[in-house]
């Protein structure tokens, strides 16, 4: 018997074909199913997050089980059958280190994230509440998850956001603990204020407050996040009581001095306040951060951040492939008995 | 017997911040310093037994025992305080400064040798004595969250996220409430061990005690100015850092000398 998988992903196949093969989440289990009820087939596991669609399966003829595997997919997508050549064909160890690989976010768009690990527990366990996992799949994928944990817990690779949204409501979050008791103005309607701001509302933000000058802009934008729209030239008295503030307006010259906030401390009893300025040129006065009390990042600062984060991660995939390498070396296990060069991140053995 | 278990609850707050630090040092979260802060209090509680019970009263009658004690209730502040505000990197900036008191209570001629036996105590002398010092514990932790403070606010001022050190601090705002809530605890305490100072006997040394007794209400008096300031007008975490550790570096200060 062996172990295959069958799959592509962010780096073999644009969105267009990948959509084509997505398995929605509540489909995880009968698609397994469906996988290891097909003929030369004993067990099956399909994952299929925004990035990629992988069958694990285990089958004695790996040629035979990826042909019927492929021509059954052609079937349901009605695909040409040139979209075969942005699927991976991967066996034994080489699927079992990429499954680690994958659990361990190595193989992911983003190096290092960690929702992966949670979809991919999400598929095996549906595969094994539908029954289509047995002895061999089981076996590799809670080594592969244990493995993950290992490459979390024993690297940074995870350590540090690696967008500029993320690396601003990470810092809010060092700021402010939990975001439930704190307050956001937006200053300028623009796409990357939205981002930064739905993050933050995401991670709990109480209320969000956008001044723009046009008042429509503001209108709709605060409509959209289920906040309150404010008169451009009011932002000063709402920002007595905001916690964050992101600036992104367009403007050529600094809208935020240092005397508008020095107006609002009493009021403000000096709390902390955290400014996130995305603008180029720059919204807020630099001389704003000399204020004790404020926090001020630019998004040269908060770009930088993230970079770094970025080259963390990379410097830490050797390390974590030597910890894939050590844990599938000590264990015999299905799949891993031949010896395997080490392969870089995203290379696949490709039949 | 007594120097032995201050001598062990020395080494565990020791292993507990060297090993704190390294966690530290490492971007990893100290778990164990908790557990070896909890075994020193163990011993420290072992030690203050014995004293107390071979003075007949609350051991606090030479610098050793006022020192132990002040370690104790810094110690028992932070498991109090520690786990509850999610700032448990408190015992790591704490256990130093048990080490640093115990060692100076370890220190030839600071700890009684052969304590003396007291006949009878003054219920407020004794009251007196252990809520002060269970006051200066929880603004000894105060301070403590000061400095941390100040180290956070540093880093995010210069835009130095990188250390280990920053990853495991608590956030800015959690830090403040903490530092807020120890002041007045240490206040509310401070307040009951200087009415207990006011109502217990003065008829020895008068001078000595009277001059305790007004750098006492001197510190407290400052303490309650900060806690006014503080709720009222309002102040930044800065000054209430600066404040919280200046304060009481003031008043260890003027105890050793009056």
């Amino acid at each position: 018997m062996k172990l295959l998988c069958l799959g592509l992903n962010h780096r073999t196949a644009p969105v267009e074909v990948r959509e084509r093969f997505a398995v929605s989440t509540s489909k995880l289990g009968t698609a397994a199913w469906e996988l290891a009820a097909m003929k030369g087939i004993s067990e099956g596991v399909v994952i299929s997050t925004c990035n990629r669609t992988e069958f694990y399966l285990v089958a004695p003829d790996a040629r035979m089980a990826f042909h019927q595997l492929e021509s059954y997919l052609a079937e349901k997508t009605q695909l040409a059958a040139s979209v075969a050549d942005h699927f991976y064909r991967l066996e034994q160890a080489s699927a079992t280190r990429h499954l680690c690989q994958v659990v361990s976010g190595l193989n992911s768009m983003i190096l290092g994230e960690t929702e992966i690990f949670g979809q991919v527990k999400q598929a095996y366990q549906a595969a094994l509440e539908a029954g289509a996992t047995s002895t061999v799949l089981n076996r590799i994928f809670q080594r592969a998850f244990g493995v993950g944990k290992k490459v979390r817990t024993e690297t940074s690779i995870q350590h540090g956001s690696t967008s500029v949204g993320n690396v601003a409501v990470d810092l809010a979050e060092k700021i402010f603990g939990h975001l439930k008791d704190s307050e956001v103005m937006i200053l300028g309607a623009g796409e990357m204020s939205r981002i930064t701001a739905q993050s933050l509302v995401s991670r709990g933000a109480r209320s969000i407050f956008v001044a723009n000058r046009s008042y429509d802009r503001a209108l709709e934008l605060a409509a959209e996040m289920g906040g309150s729209a404010v008169r451009f030239d009011e932002w000063q008295t709402v920002l007595e009581r905001v916690d964050v503030v992101i600036s992104s307006t367009g403007c050529p010259h600094a809208i935020v001095h240092r005397a508008d906030v020095e107006k609002a401390r009493h009021a403000r009893k000096f709390r902390p306040l955290f400014f996130i300025d995305i603008a180029v040129p720059r919204d807020i006065d630099p001389a704003v951060g000399e204020i004790e009390e404020v926090y001020l990042y630019d998004i040269d600062t908060l770009e930088q951040l993230a970079e770094e984060a970025r080259s963390r991660r990379h410097l830490q995939i050797e390390q974590c492939e030597r910890i894939i390498d050590a844990e599938l070396a000590k264990l015999q296990l299905p799949g891993c008995g031949i010896p395997n060069p080490r392969k870089g991140i995203g290379t696949t053995d490709e039949h | 017997m007594d120097r032995w278990l201050l001598l062990a609850a020395t080494l565990l707050a020791l292993i507990g911040s060297a090993g704190g630090m390294l966690a530290v040092h490492h971007g990893h979260r100290s778990r164990s310093t908790v557990i070896w802060m909890a075994a020193a209090m163990a011993c420290q509680i072992a030690f203050l037994s014995i004293r107390g019970e071979i003075r007949c009263v609350c051991p606090l009658k030479d610098n050793g025992e006022i020192l132990v004690f002040l370690s104790w209730s810094l110690t028992l502040f932070y498991l109090l305080v520690g786990s509850a505000y999610r700032i448990s990197l408190l015992g790591v900036f704490s256990a130093p400064l048990v080490v640093l008191f115990q060692s100076i209570a370890l220190l030839p001629g600071v700890l009684d040798a052969q304590p003396k036996k007291f006949d009878e105590g003054n219920l407020w002398h004794e009251m007196h004595s252990a809520t002060s010092v269970l006051a200066y514990g929880a603004l000894a932790l105060a301070a403590i969250a000061g400095v941390m403070f100040l180290v956070l606010d540093r880093q995010l001022k210069e835009h130095h996220l990188q250390s280990g050190l920053f990853r495991n601090l608590p956030p800015v705002r959690e830090l403040l409430v903490s530092l807020e809530r120890l002041l007045w605890l240490g206040g509310g305490l401070l307040t009951f061990g200087i009415l207990a100072g006011v109502l217990m006997p003065h008829d020895k040394q008068v001078l000595g005690h009277l001059g305790h007794l007004m750098a006492a209400i001197t510190i407290w008096m400052c303490y309650l100015l900060l806690l006014a300031v503080k709720s009222t007008r309002g102040l930044t975490g800065r000054r209430l850092s600066l404040w919280a550790v200046g304060l009481f570096i003031l008043s260890l200060g003027v105890f050793a000398f009056v």
